[in-house]
């Protein structure tokens, strides 16, 4: 049986004339925590956007978890969680109130038992009966870390989950994306332009360059072959030649 | 079935608790109810002025010497002071539907949880049934809360009590304001789903409004022939029904185009069925119900043709992600 919970054959996007993601096959595989790396614009939110059923790829394939995101897209989504960027939930809703309703519609039972274990887990237990609408970014952020892995997905898709946090909020959620990773052996998929981001929290890291994949490698061979961070810096510019040379 | 439900429920459940938390719609709903009022007791002052003049009129003829009993009592029907109740449905329910079905769709996407929703394990149809269930029972608690207020409020004004038959009458119009204020819910939600950018969706949906519910029936009115003289050219004129309709048939294809105008208004089609079923065009007053609903069943089918082709357009098409947040 396959290991892979992610798999793509000759993706592809097309809007109009442009094209989005160009041919992207590749394969993620079971507990791996995959940093998915490129500037703005590159294609990442849009593979995202594949991969959890959001949107129709022009030509190819994918399976999550085994199942197609296009002729099976409802069995796909019972493994998928999604965070995306910058998410908000209900403001006039407690937290306990938004997870209670994601907890429905994903299934769970006995969702408020669930809905502590999760709290727990991501120790925030005491935001339950406060309103989302009175919390900072960080904190909405974990809850919307939180209605993802109610279900206890599979595979759990995170698009730029540290953009616009502070320092303390970013380490928290990337121990608590390693934690989620060793503990439940959830599979992590996370979109970043952020190089600190893959080499504290990834086993794996693949660079899309223009809706292209141009390089794809654990991060334990990057590191052995290229040494430090800066290294990590540099292989990424170089695979990525057309935008650093200014080009949008 | 109880799996293909569930989630219907969670998302109306969902959406009725945050709509009741929505001061802007909570506040449409009260103006509708003192606009309503303020529409009634006007109407009242006009009845109570027109009853002045009877008894008056009544007291000079007897002073005349003319027999008490020989006097015919003036005919009365409550259900006529609702004129001004149903224009204000006709407008401002109108826009209480569309701003329900702005905010369906916006208020997710300006949050960005309709992504959340959509890649959950439930089907597209769940998640816009779940928001169409909420969006009807929204306007029916409204509509039934108003259509309560002005029943009262048309028992105390003129004394008399409603009959059986009246609130039967009642009833059949308020599912119609149902069926009308739904509709636009369904073209707030349409646009809110669908426009790129969130403000470009309630200015279409209110380009459709004006349109539909101030233009087009303005038209049709202006350029009726029976409207050129205060209360009507034929009656003015003493001229018979079937002289009437043998005079309109020389202005045949104007009277097309001009009825083509108003019927392409669904509030036209809500105003005609109102106002014969309560009485409120004199032509209709006192009439039994049954050969009203008859003559006016295809008003009926207009609006439920118009909200259940807004149905299809919603539910055909798959949702776009591009247009699952604010921008």
């Amino acid at each position: 049986m396959s290991t892979f919970v992610v798999q793509t054959s000759h993706l592809t996007k097309r809007y109009g004339d442009h094209i989005a993601v160009k041919d992207l096959s590749l394969n993620v595989e079971k507990g791996e925590v995959f940093g998915f790396l490129g500037h703005n614009g590159a294609g990442k939110t849009t593979t995202i956007h594949m991969l959890t059923t959001l949107l129709k790829p022009t030509s190819g394939t994918a399976l999550v978890c085994g199942k197609s995101i296009t002729t099976d897209s409802l069995e796909a989504r019972r493994h998928i969680g999604y965070v995306p960027e910058n998410v908000r939930l209900y403001d006039t809703m407690s937290a306990r109130s938004n997870l209670r309703f994601f907890a429905k519609l994903s299934g769970v039972e006995d969702a408020d038992r669930r809905i502590d274990e999760t709290l727990e887990f991501l120790d925030c237990r005491d935001l339950a009966p406060r309103l989302v609408g009175s919390f900072s970014k960080g904190l909405r952020q974990r809850i919307g870390l939180a209605q993802a892995i109610l279900h206890r997905p599979d595979v759990l898709f995170l698009d730029e989950p540290t953009s616009g946090l502070d320092p303390m909020g970013i380490k928290t959620l990337r121990d608590l994306i390693v934690r989620l990773n060793r503990e439940f052996r959830t599979t992590i998929f996370m979109n970043t332009h952020l190089i600190s981001e893959i080499s504290r929290t990834c086993t794996s890291i693949g660079v899309l360059n223009q809706g292209e994949l141009v390089f794809r490698d654990t991060i334990e061979k990057v590191t052995a072959r290229y040494g430090s961070e800066s290294s990590l810096e540099e292989l990424y510019l170089s695979v990525t030649p057309v935008q650093t040379q200014g080009a949008a | 079935m109880r799996e293909l439900i569930q989630p219907v429920l969670t998302i109306a459940g969902k959406d009725i608790r945050d709509a009741l938390k929505d001061r802007f719609i909570l506040l449409m709903t009260a103006f509708l109810l003192v606009a309503s009022l303020v529409a009634l007791t006007v109407a009242a002052i006009a009845l109570k002025a027109d009853v002045a003049t009877y008894i008056e009129a009544k007291a000079g003829l007897i002073a005349l010497g003319k027999d008490a009993a020989s006097i015919p009592d003036p005919a009365f029907y409550p259900l006529k002071l609702l004129r001004g109740f149903v224009e204000h449905v006709e407008i401002i329910g109108a826009i209480i539907g569309i701003l329900i079905g702005y905010r369906a769709a916006a208020s997710e996407r300006g949050r960005q949880t309709l992504a959340l929703i959509v890649t959950r394990p439930i089907a597209q149809w769940q998640f816009l049934a779940g928001k169409v269930l909420a969006g009807t029972a929204i306007i029916s608690a409204g509509l039934i809360i108003a259509f309560i207020v002005a029943g009262i409020a048309v028992t105390v004004i003129s004394g008399v009590a409603l009959s059986v038959d009246d609130i039967g009458r009642l009833a059949i119009v308020m599912s119609a304001a149902g069926l009308y204020a739904v509709a636009f819910f369904l073209l707030g939600f349409v646009c809110a789903l669908w426009a790129r950018k969130l403000p470009n969706a309630l200015l279409l949906a209110f380009t459709v409004w004006l349109s539909f519910v101030l233009i087009a029936p303005q038209i049709g009115d202006t350029l009726d022939p029976d409207n050129q003289v205060a209360g009507g050219v034929f009656k003015q004129l003493q001229i018979a029904k079937p002289q009437q309709i043998e005079i309109l048939q020389s202005f045949s294809t104007y009277e097309t185009i001009r009825n083509g105008i108003e019927v392409a208004s669904p509030t036209k089609h809500f105003e005609r069925l109102s106002f014969a079923v309560l009485g409120i065009k004199d032509t209709y007053a006192g009439q039994p119900l049954m050969p009203i609903l008859a003559e006016k069943s295809s008003d009926l089918v207009w609006l439920l043709a118009i909200a259940l082709a807004l149905s299809l357009l919603l539910f055909v098409r798959r949702l776009d992600p591009n247009r699952l947040s604010k921008e």
